[in-house]
Order: C-alpha cells, then sequence, then structure tokens
C-alpha cells in the first residue's frame, strides 16, 4: 500500500514523460548544476522511484565511498516516506534494497572497459541486472566523447539507461544551446538534460533539452531543505 | 611510580587485524627498556611478541586476550591495553576502551581505513576516547600515507592533520621529518633505537613547509593564542603548537597523524614523544559513577589519591596462582591491605597483593593511586564490577554488551572432562561477558554462545589446551528470534474448579509489534476502574514474560512485543497470582496466533577486501549465500565488496574464500541487524527444530 502511495506521489511524472523511467533504454540523461545545488539528490530519487518500481538501479559513484551513497538513499527515503509509520517504512526499505547497488572507483582510475568487466561480473554471474544506471562525479569535455559513446553502446547492449551527474562551473560561458561550454561539445549525446537552478529559497528543475518537453516541467522545484522534488504547487 | 598524574597514560593501540598493533607495542616495550630483545609475531626465533602471551594467539599470530603492561618513556609513565583486531574479540576491544584515557589508531599505509578501523572509531567514539593516528607499514609497497589522510577524513569524518610526512616510501622509506620540529628524523642502530635528526632534504623542503602551515592551520582553530601569532606574522614557537594540537586532540576535533615502519624499526620513538604530548593524562578526563544511595545520580569522580577508593574491574584472568583482576583506579589509593567492598556483592576484602602487569610476567608494588591500572590476587568478582572503600556505594555505569548470535552444543567426551569443562565454562563466562552458556533443558545439552564461529570455535580450543578437556561439538546454530507483525487483540479466562479453592482470572488487551529502537518487551498496564486488582497486574507481567523465552511458533525467544492490558476479571476467593500468571500465559497465546508471528534471522554485515581481479568471485559467493551486496569499492589494486549476510549461510566461509582467491583475500563480519527469513528457508528451520525435538525425546 504505502509502495503505491510513493509511486503516485512522484512529481517527477509531472515533467510529462510518457514512460515511467522517463528515459527509454538505451538512451543517456543529465542532471547539470553548480556544486552542492542537488544533482545526487535528485538522480537518487529517481533511482528511488526505479526501486519502488522493482527496477533494478547501479549506482556508480566516483566521489563518495559506498555508505556516503547508501546514506543518500536512506535519508530520501526516510524524507519520502516520513508520514507513514516506523514498521512499514523499514520493511519496505529492506525490500526495495536488493534493487539497488552501489559501486564506487576512484574518478582518476575509472575506465569504461573496466566498467563494463564490472558490469559482467555481475550480470553473468546473475548478481545483479540493471535496468538504470546513474554515474554520478564523471568530468565532461570533448576528450570523453569516446567514453560516452562506449557508454551508449553499454547502454543499448544491455537495454539500460544512465544518467549523468554534470558538475558545471560559475565562470564556464554558456553555447548557444545554454549549455555550458565544455559539455556542449557532448550534449549531443544525450537525449534528456536537465538542469537545477537555485532561485532566491528554491531550485527550479528544468528541462533544458529532450522529447516529451512539458512546460509544466518548469513547474518543479527540489526543496533544499529536504533535497526533494516538489510541485511548485504543493 | 611517578609522582604525579600529569605524567601518566592509559593508552590502548586499537586497528584492524594484520595492521600491526603487536608489533607496534613489541617496539614500544623494546625502546623504553621494558624488553631486550625484539620477537616477531609469527618469527622465526618462535618465541612469538611478547603481548601474545597465549599460546594460542602464538600460533594462530593474532592476539586474542588484551593484555595490559606499563613502560616509561621521557619521564612518563604509560600503560598500554593491546587490544585484539578480530571482531568476534570487539568485547575486549569495548572494554580497554571503557577504562583507557586515549587510544592510538593503527591503519596500514597500504590497506588504509578498513572495516575494523570503522568500527574501532565507533567504538571509540561512543566512549570519547581521543586518539592520535599512526600509519603503519610505510615501508611496504603500495604505501601511500597521504591517501590513508585522505580516508580518515572521508570515512571516518575525522580532522586527521598529518604531523610528519614521510622520507622516501616502500622499499625507499628512510624516515620522517617532523613538521613541528622541521627536523628529519633517521633510526639507526641494529634495532632503530638510535634516533639521528638532520636537516630536511633539500627537495622536500617546499613540501615540508607547506604541510606545516597546513598543521598550524588546523591546529590555530583550538588556541587564540596561535591565531594571534600567525596573525602577527612572528616566531611561531613549538610550544604553542604542540599546546593547540594536545586541545584539538583532547576534544576529539584533531586527530594528529604519524608515519612509520614498526616492522623496520621507524618511526616508533616520535609516537612515543606524540602519546606524551597529546593524549591525555587521568586528570583530562572527566569519569562518572552512579550513586546507589540517591537514585542512581551521577557522581564526578576526581583523580586525587588522598579520596576514598573507587576501581572498576575490567579484566580477569586465571593464572597459575589464582584468579589475576585487572583493576583502573579511579580515585584514591588501592593499597596493600586496604579494605575493598564489591559493590555489586556487598563483599568485603582486603588487598594481598597489588602487581603491575607486563604481559604474562608481572612486579609487585605497593600501591596504585588513581589514574594508574594495576591487577589485584585473590580478588573474587566479575568483570565489570566496581570496588569502592566500605562507606561508599557506587557502581561504574555498566559497559555496553552485544548479545550473542551463534551457538553451540558442546559434550565432554569423559568424565574427568565433564568436571573440567565446568571449571572452564565458570571461567570464560566471567571473564567474556559475551560469551555466555546453559543448559538445555530439552535436550540437557551444554550450550556455549558467543559473537561468531571463531570466537567460539577459540574458547573450545583453549578448553582443550588450558583444562585438558576434550569436548565434542554439535553443528553451530544461529540465534534466531521470533515477532509478532500486526496488532492482535486477546481476551482470555483462565478458570479451573478442581475441589478446594479454584482459580479465576481474565486478562483482556491487545499486543502490537514494536517499532524499531525500542526495548525488546514492553508491557503497558491501561486498567481502569479495577478489574483487575492492583495486586495482580506484576503477575500479569510475569505471565506474558515468561512466554517471552520460548515463543509459540517455533520455540526461540520473542522480541519486539508491547502487552497492553485494558480489561479483566476477579474473583473475591478463586483470584491468585498463580491464576493470573496462567491467565496471562493463556492471553499470549490466543494473541500471538492471531498476530501473525515471523522468524527473523540474524543478518551479518560482511566486508571483504580481496584484490580486484577476485571480486567477481567474491561476490559471486556472497550471492550463493543469500548475500545481498551493498556495494563495491574500488580501491586500487584492492576492491571492498560489503554485503549483508545470513549469519546462517556464512558457516565455513573463511574456508571458501580462500580457496576462491588464493588466500588473498580477507574478511570481517558482525552483527547489523535482525531480518524476516524467507518461508522456504522458515520451512527448513522448522523441519530441523522437529527433528532436534524428535531425537531429544
Amino acid at each position: 500500500m504505502l509502495k503505491n502511495d510513493l509511486i503516485l506521489r512522484n512529481p517527477l511524472r509531472q515533467l510529462g514523460f510518457e514512460t515511467e523511467d522517463i528515459l527509454p533504454a538505451g538512451a543517456l540523461g543529465a542532471v547539470l548544476a553548480h556544486a552542492g545545488v542537488g544533482k545526487t539528490a535528485l538522480l537518487v530519487q529517481l533511482a528511488l522511484n526505479g526501486m519502488l518500481r522493482s527496477r533494478n538501479v547501479l549506482h556508480i559513484s566516483l566521489n563518495d565511498p559506498v555508505n556516503k551513497v547508501n546514506i543518500w538513499y536512506h535519508e530520501l527515503f526516510q524524507h519520502l516516506a516520513g508520514r507513514y509509520g516506523g514498521a512499514q517504512v523499514s520493511s519496505l526499505w529492506e525490500s526495495v534494497l536488493p534493487h539497488r547497488f552501489i559501486m564506487t572507483f576512484r574518478v582518476e582510475t575509472f575506465t569504461v572497459p573496466k566498467l563494463e568487466e564490472r558490469l559482467s561480473d555481475l550480470t553473468e554471474q546473475g548478481i545483479f541486472s540493471p535496468t538504470m544506471m546513474i554515474i554520478d562525479g564523471l568530468y565532461f569535455d570533448e576528450s570523453r566523447r569516446s567514453d560516452l559513446n562506449d557508454l551508449k553502446a553499454i547502454a543499448v547492449k544491455n537495454g539500460i539507461h544512465i544518467w549523468f551527474t554534470v558538475h558545471t562551473h560559475r565562470h564556464e560561458s554558456l553555447g548557444l544551446d545554454g549549455l555550458p561550454e565544455s559539455f556542449s561539445a557532448v550534449a549531443g549525446l544525450f537525449d534528456l538534460v536537465l538542469e537545477l537552478q537555485p532561485e532566491r529559497a528554491d531550485v527550479h528543475i528544468k528541462l533544458l533539452r529532450g522529447k516529451g518537453s512539458n512546460p509544466a516541467g518548469s513547474a518543479l522545484l527540489l526543496d533544499p531543505s529536504t533535497m526533494l522534488i516538489k510541485d511548485k504547487e504543493l | 611510580m611517578s609522582s604525579t598524574v600529569e605524567k601518566v597514560r592509559n593508552i590502548g593501540i586499537s586497528a584492524h587485524i594484520d595492521s600491526g598493533k603487536t608489533t607496534l607495542t613489541e617496539r614500544i616495550l623494546f625502546y623504553t627498556k621494558r624488553i631486550h630483545a625484539i620477537h616477531d609475531v609469527k618469527g622465526k626465533d618462535g618465541v612469538g611478541a611478547t603481548m601474545d602471551s597465549m599460546e594460542l594467539e602464538k600460533e594462530r599470530g593474532i592476539t586474542i586476550a588484551s593484555a595490559a603492561t606499563f613502560c616509561e618513556w621521557q619521564d612518563h609513565e604509560i600503560n598500554i591495553i593491546d587490544t585484539p583486531g578480530h571482531v568476534d574479540f570487539t568485547i575486549e576491544v569495548e572494554r580497554s576502551l571503557r577504562v583507557l584515557d586515549g587510544a592510538v589508531l593503527v591503519l596500514c599505509s597500504v590497506g588504509g581505513v578498513q572495516s575494523q578501523s570503522i568500527t574501532v572509531d565507533m567504538q571509540m567514539k561512543r566512549y570519547k576516547v581521543p586518539c592520535i593516528a599512526f600509519i603503519n607499514k610505510c615501508d611496504r609497497s603500495g604505501a601511500d600515507p597521504s591517501r590513508v589522510i585522505a580516508q580518515l577524513h572521508s570515512k571516518l569524518g575525522h580532522n586527521a592533520v598529518a604531523m610528519q610526512i614521510p622520507i622516501g616510501l616502500e622499499a625507499d622509506f628512510r624516515g620522517v621529518i617532523d613538521l613541528l620540529s622541521m627536523k628529519a628524523f633517521y633510526f639507526e642502530g641494529e634495532s632503530g633505537e638510535q634516533v639521528r635528526s638532520d636537516e630536511i632534504p633539500a627537495e622536500l623542503l617546499a613540501d615540508a613547509r607547506s604541510k606545516r602551515e597546513g598543521m598550524i592551520d588546523a591546529a590555530s582553530l583550538f588556541s587564540d593564542e596561535l591565531t594571534e601569532a600567525i596573525l602577527e606574522e612572528g616566531a611561531i614557537s613549538d610550544a604553542l603548537i604542540m599546546d593547540a594540537v594536545r586541545k584539538g586532540t583532547l576534544s576529539r576535533k584533531l586527530t594528529p597523524v604519524f608515519l612509520g615502519s614498526a616492522y623496520k624499526n621507524k618511526g616508533v620513538q616520535p609516537l612515543l614523544d606524540a602519546v606524551n604530548r597529546y593524549l591525555p593524562c587521568p586528570a583530562d578526563v572527566g569519569n562518572t559513577a552512579l550513586d546507589l544511595d540517591h537514585g542512581e545520580t551521577l557522581v564526578d569522580l576526581l583523580p586525587d589519591s588522598s579520596l576514598p577508593i573507587v576501581a572498576l574491574a575490567f579484566k580477569l584472568e586465571d593464572g597459575t596462582y589464582g584468579q589475576l583482576t585487572y583493576v583502573r583506579v579511579y580515585q584514591g589509593t588501592l593499597a596493600k591491605g586496604a579494605v575493598i567492598v564489591n559493590t555489586r556483592t556487598g563483599k568485603k576484602t582486603k588487598i594481598g597483593r597489588v602487581v603491575r602487569m607486563h604481559a604474562d610476567q608481572m612486579e609487585d608494588i605497593e600501591a596504585a593511586a588513581a589514574g594508574y591500572i594495576a591487577a589485584l590476587f585473590g580478588i573474587e568478582c566479575a568483570s565489570g564490577d566496581t570496588f569502592v572503600s566500605p562507606g561508599l556505594n557506587l557502581t561504574m555505569t555498566s559497559m555496553f554488551v552485544p548479545k550473542p548470535v551463534i551457538s553451540l552444543a558442546i559434550s565432554p567426551k569423559d568424565n574427568k572432562s565433564q568436571i573440567n569443562m565446568s571449571k572452564a565454562l565458570n571461567r570464560f563466562t566471567k571473564e567474556d561477558p559475551t560469551f555466555r552458556t546453559h543448559v538445555d533443558d530439552e535436550t540437557n545439552e551444554t550450550i556455549i554462545e558467543g559473537m561468531g564461529e571463531l570466537h567460539l570455535e577459540i574458547y573450545v580450543e583453549r578448553m582443550k589446551r588450558e583444562y585438558g578437556t576434550d569436548v565434542e561439538t554439535g553443528k553451530p546454530r544461529v540465534a534466531y528470534r521470533e515477532t509478532i507483525t500486526q496488532r492482535a487483540e486477546f481476551n482470555y479466562t483462565h478458570k479451573k474448579q478442581t475441589g478446594g479453592s479454584g482459580q479465576y482470572g481474565r486478562v483482556a488487551g491487545y499486543m502490537e509489534p514494536i517499532t524499531e529502537g525500542e526495548d525488546d518487551f514492553v508491557f503497558d498496564n491501561q486498567v481502569r476502574g479495577g478489574s483487575i486488582p492492583t495486586q495482580y497486574i506484576a503477575a500479569c507481567e510475569k505471565g506474558f514474560r515468561q512466554c517471552l523465552a520460548k515463543g509459540p511458533k517455533m520455540e526461540f525467544p520473542v522480541t519486539g512485543v508491547k502487552i497492553v492490558i485494558n480489561d479483566g476479571a476477579s474473583h473475591a476467593v478463586d483470584s491468585s497470582d498463580m491464576a493470573f500468571q496462567a491467565a496471562a500465559r493463556g492471553a499470549f497465546r490466543e494473541g500471538y496466533a492471531k498476530a501473525k508471528p515471523v522468524i527473523h534471522e540474524p543478518i551479518m554485515k560482511v566486508v571483504v577486501e580481496t584484490p580486484t581481479e577476485f571480486q567477481g568471485a567474491v561476490m559471486g559467493l556472497l550471492n550463493q549465500r543469500r548475500g545481498m551486496i551493498v556495494g563495491a569499492q574500488d580501491e586500487g589494486v584492492m576492491t571492498v565488496v560489503e554485503a549483508q549476510v545470513p549469519l546462517g549461510e556464512m558457516f565455513g566461509f573463511s574456508t571458501v574464500l580462500r580457496s576462491a582467491t588464493q588466500g588473498k583475500a580477507q574478511f570481517t563480519m558482525e552483527f547489523a541487524l535482525y531480518r524476516q527469513i524467507p518461508q522456504s528457508i522458515a520451512e527448513k528451520i522448522a523441519e530441523e527444530v522437529a527433528l532436534r525435538k524428535k531425537s531429544a525425546a
């Protein structure tokens, strides 16, 4: 019951996408923001939403250790399910956990072939087969093009979609498409690009690029106190 | 004995398995001239390290029981407790930390902050023990102290600050640069006993200067004088920096980091200097006791030798001359001939001998003053007891003792073993509160309980070696539990009329699951208007509690149940305590059946550190054991796989892991939580329980 409630309450539906996963299999998505605005929090909520629908999520972090990533999930889940009873929430948490696998790499040693090797370790032994992947902490510029092409190929081959966090810098100038120049070079590979924009006390979730755009998308906010996605009206 | 308490340090040395704690302690004892030769843990001379005095420890190369010793360095007296690294023996670590004022956290420069370091750090936090860090094994290939410092920040949340930088690393590790004195230190002589100071090598000077600046910056947060000195851009004295670092360390807001290689005799003497400089003396640490005469109010203890005695027995050992009791004196002086009272038993004892321990050798002393650790002979007590002067009624707060998660049936092979086995069990249970024993009243088997397979294995082995007791062991059994999952009402009448006065009692109310964080059992009396007379309420609670030991479902202990009684009935003649106890038992059975009971099993947090090439195989092994893999962390050549695995599936895992990884992986395991077991497994357990009952009958 609680599970269904949490799925229905998912405000991401407001972005106006046809599928629950927002991204189709084989597609790449990106969340752009300055440091500390809430990129990881947004993606963890997408992951939690998938996990509640029994989708397997592989979370790859290049900055944080496993425990820290785990805390993100736990905290956001607690906030999401906050108004429900304790015993119910903890049993639901236990039941969604098997749908998540955290993998961490050191950013300097992360390579796509290494990731592919790890992924096949998991899938071939039947340990874990993801349908969604999050890569948090990858540095973007033109030199990443071939890596991203390889990642896209992995996504297509395994029928998964991949979300990336993209760290933008205030000093960086914007291209004609409104995207930071370093990211612009590879933006063509992405099917969907969201941006988190802090405005006064709120953080707005804006759709910069992608099919199925809905003006309602701009009505989504990230609540800075809980880091949860919410409708503007709520 | 030093005259002032300011020059006393009670420290522990804590770390992950194989980080080199015992080797480091051995070097400390050598440099402080307590021993005259160095014996390595698994050395070729077959002597073993001095602190590993138990035969079994020497054989396995691990420290099991912590040994206490003392030494002197630069006019300071240092009492050291060498603590075991394996997580099964965590109670030893906890007990040591309870009586220590400070600790040295030893980390491996290759392995970094490993799982056990995290556990030990949590324990230090619980007992607010200030610590300094020592990054050992800087001579090993793959040594990277700066990565370890970064991990201290990221994994443990320490404000770790390097006080030294290495001169060379791995095979080229030659010495350390002290950022306080800005001198290079080399360790020469056959066993590194001669410390030579020299100018900093030119190529490292720039790095040393910038690191020193960082260190002073971090320290300045704890001293206004230092901040002022920095702003005035004048000369900064060493004393000013030391004072600031000490303040930071004592408040647990700064962790000074030192480097070396104990095995290669490098960096140990500066670490001893740091123990004296930065770790607290007994007077720096506030200790409290509970006053039993005044409703357990907290009383501050003062490290003053002239006040009445308050001391805590934190470790017992059975030696050749009887029971040896390790005590920490918190207040007063424990002197030969003094009379002390055990607060728990009220028994008065006259102190016969006070000794100071050095691993398994001892030295008689006249008295142990406040702040010291000593050992007493011929005192009958249990671990954790408080001793006070007659007239006082204080007890030190009880220590946190985890519940056992695994049990094993043992039976002696012959009659002689039978007698010795009970002697051994009696001693072990007194020494180690996490080790418990009881006789199963149905099967008549002696059951031992503990914190893990290795924990029990070691005790069985010790029975054999120390008491000549041969025992047969059964299969290890997991401590399953029962609990309910939904609210259910009960309304039960106990009525019996068999001639003479009858029995009558009615108990009504409901039971519900307890949410996390509360006690295992809650009893709430909401009876209004005296439908159950007040004098029978206690009997009702007793009746419910009687049902907890063996649950109606599969006879496992019941936990997480809240009972609320709100109605009932009594009879003027036929009601009695007995009748209401029976009514409560009936009510429990009635409600329990409706409350959807389930079985829970202990889930262990298993952390495997494996060379990266085997990580796929390791994950496969964990997966086969119903393990849920939380994550895999890439640490360069090694990968750390963290999983939650049911304890019942972990038996024999070490052998399987060894063969799957050519012996290159190691794992630690500790209790994480209880979780409901899947239906198929529940059926299997039910069959096992039925079979066991049948064979017992």
